[in-house]
């Protein structure tokens, strides 16, 4: 009796430890080659890094990278849109073998996903609408500040921001907002665009597409100067190692023959592939 | 015979100036609390009165006063019309009031004429064949979960009652979520629209579930026994004594449900699937005009509806036939 109790519980752990340690040593990179596909999750609402352009086809900075990598390994492209939780929640179960979507490697998301190589820096700032009364980025103390949730922009606001990929500059938390306004299918620049404190007194977003809502006519100005500038990486699922270094390798080549830079110019209008 | 609610005829005498004032004074109230002088309709005074007329508190008054006078008018006139006449034009009015109040929130009409194909082409379409295939696996669920419930077989009705209970019981959004997500952790990798067919047709298959005990239930025992009576079979009688009567009753809520399926299979745009939703957030998004794609995903959405409910009227009057003498 007791042998058989021993043997069950044996298995029953083998089984376990067998689960627990799933190796994807290798396999995402081989699955990529043999279908001769890369699936790459991307975001459809986020001028001007990847956004469903005039054609009603997927278009940006984004875009164009991945492109380029798939180029680089041989292979197509097939973008996929899942929501930018299930991206970030990682166990991607090779839905997708990797995310363009200008995530940010905080130490949060680490314990889920990798990031093999960060492609470009995004400065981060405030914008106010165009008749705001503040001045410096100091009058935002303790006004009503909308930030699209679980962004670093949110974790900016709550003095809890941790990125820990290298070369990222240091910076300082300016700002305590009164209120913290989350949004996530509503676009804050609508809030902010109803005037000067009737839902939000400003907002927390990427440069690039403060700029964006700036040339599309939106009522709002920036206010200041970046607050912090992020790294953004490509995001792989956990383990891989493998497939890591060989996106690594690619991004690297194409820092070194200017092709991000000439990415950057294209979108961003200005080149944010090197930290300034 | 009759079966309305009210006795009242608004056709002709006191009865009807009343109405017509009443409704006119309801206008007022509603033209002088949104300030009607600062939006779209007012253009329509425009002619008739200048903009200083129209503007201030005065303003305000006036043209809620005008607006109060021209719905009393119209509310006169319009119950000298014949009934049926009456209603489809009280919808029509009330549709254009809709649709101007949308115009006056000062829209973007060529950017939504740019993006009004691609709306239909993909999200129209996918909105359609995700609700489609979920409308028709509902029903089945719904079929053998009532079957499995009124079966009288204890280990079948407690299957049913755990289905209802769960499915009915947690958010349809939630369950698309572990749907989607908690299946490939036990190995089963499912993609963004099976999966939000899966969450729409268990959800809605518990609710209609419900909607087809209740039907058949509400067939009086009189009539099973009277089948009985006649050395009919059990199944034999439920098909063709007891469902038919219950249709009537289960086909008006089933139809309801339909409508708000169709609504809420919005809900899968949140895990990537290109529906009237995704199409129309995506773009509105991008570029910084959500409410003009809002108001088009609405009324798309809107017309759909009015698809089904002519539908359901269709077979409403269909399961009616043994009322009608």
């Amino acid at each position: 009796m007791k042998k058989i109790i021993k043997k069950v519980l044996l298995s029953a752990a083998l089984v376990a430890v067998s689960a627990s340690s799933t190796s994807y040593a290798g396999k995402v990179i081989d699955t990529v080659i043999d279908n001769k596909l890369l699936v790459v999750a991307t975001n459809s609402d986020y001028r001007p890094n990847s956004f469903l352009g005039d054609k009603n086809e997927l278009e940006g900075f984004d875009i164009d990278v991945s492109r380029e990598v798939a180029k680089r390994l041989g292979v197509a492209v097939k973008f996929v849109t899942p929501g930018w939780e299930i991206m970030t929640a990682g166990r991607w179960m090779g839905r997708w073998h990797m995310a363009v979507g200008s995530m940010t490697p905080t130490v949060k998301r680490a314990e889920v996903l990798d990031f093999p190589a960060v492609y470009y820096f995004t400065p981060a700032g405030f914008a106010v609408h165009k008749d705001a009364k503040a001045k410096s980025i100091s009058d935002l103390n303790g006004k009503v500040i909308g930030v699209v949730s679980t962004s670093t922009y949110h974790r900016y606001l709550q003095k809890n921001l941790n990125i820990d990929a290298l070369g990222t500059p240091p910076f300082e938390y300016q700002v305590t907002p009164g209120d913290i306004r989350l949004y996530g299918d509503v676009n804050e620049f609508d809030d902010l665009a109803l005037g000067e404190g009737v839902r939000l007194d400003a907002i927390m977003q990427s440069l690039p597409v403060i700029k964006q809502a700036i040339a599309k006519g939106i009522p709002v100005k920036t206010l200041g100067a970046p607050v912090f500038y992020e790294p953004l990486a490509i995001a792989i699922d956990k383990g891989d190692a493998q497939f890591g270094n060989k996106i690594a390798g690619i991004i690297e080549t194409m820092k070194a023959d200017g092709s991000l830079t000439a990415f950057s110019l294209k979108w961003h209008g200005a080149d944010y592939v090197s930290v300034k | 015979m009759n079966n309305s609610i009210l006795n009242i005829s608004l056709n002709r005498g006191t009865a009807r100036i009343k109405a017509a004032l009443f409704l006119g004074i309801i206008a007022f109230v509603i033209a002088f609390s949104v300030s009607v002088n600062s939006t779209a309709i007012a253009e329509l005074l425009r002619p008739a009165m200048s903009p200083e007329v129209l503007s201030g508190m005065w303003g305000r008054v006036s043209c809620a006063f005008v607006m109060g006078i021209v719905v009393s008018i119209l509310t006169y006139f319009l119950l000298a019309l014949p009934e049926k006449l009456q209603s489809r034009l009280v919808w029509g009015l009330l549709a254009i009031g809709a649709l101007s109040a949308f115009y006056s929130f000062d829209l973007s009409f060529t950017f939504i004429g740019n993006k009004i194909p691609f709306l239909i082409s993909q999200g129209a379409v996918t909105t359609i064949y995700v609700s489609a295939i979920s409308i028709l696996l509902a029903f089945i669920f719904a079929m053998l979960g009532a079957t499995a419930k009124l079966s009288g077989i204890s280990i079948l009705k407690g299957i049913g009652d755990f289905y209802t209970s769960y499915f009915r019981g947690v958010p349809l959004l939630v369950q698309l979520f572990l749907i989607y997500l908690g299946l490939p952790q036990l190995g089963l990798v499912i993609d963004p629209i099976p999966a939000a067919i899966a969450a729409l047709s268990l959800v809605y298959g518990a609710y209609m579930t419900e909607i087809f005990r209740s039907g058949i239930q509400s067939i009086s025992m009189g009539q099973w026994e009277a089948a009985d009576a006649l050395g009919l079979a059990r199944m034999r009688t439920f098909q063709k004594v007891i469902l038919p009567q219950a249709m009537r009753l289960i086909v008006p809520p089933t139809g309801n449900q339909f409508i708000a399926m169709l609504k809420d299979s919005s809900l899968v745009s949140v895990v990537g699937v290109w529906d009237i939703m995704f199409i129309a957030r995506t773009q509105g998004r991008a570029d910084f005009k959500i409410l003009e794609m809002l108001i088009t995903a609405s009324i798309i959405y809107w017309m759909m509806s009015m698809l089904l409910e002519v539908l359901q009227n269709r077979i409403e009057s269909h399961y009616a036939k043994s009322l009608k003498h």
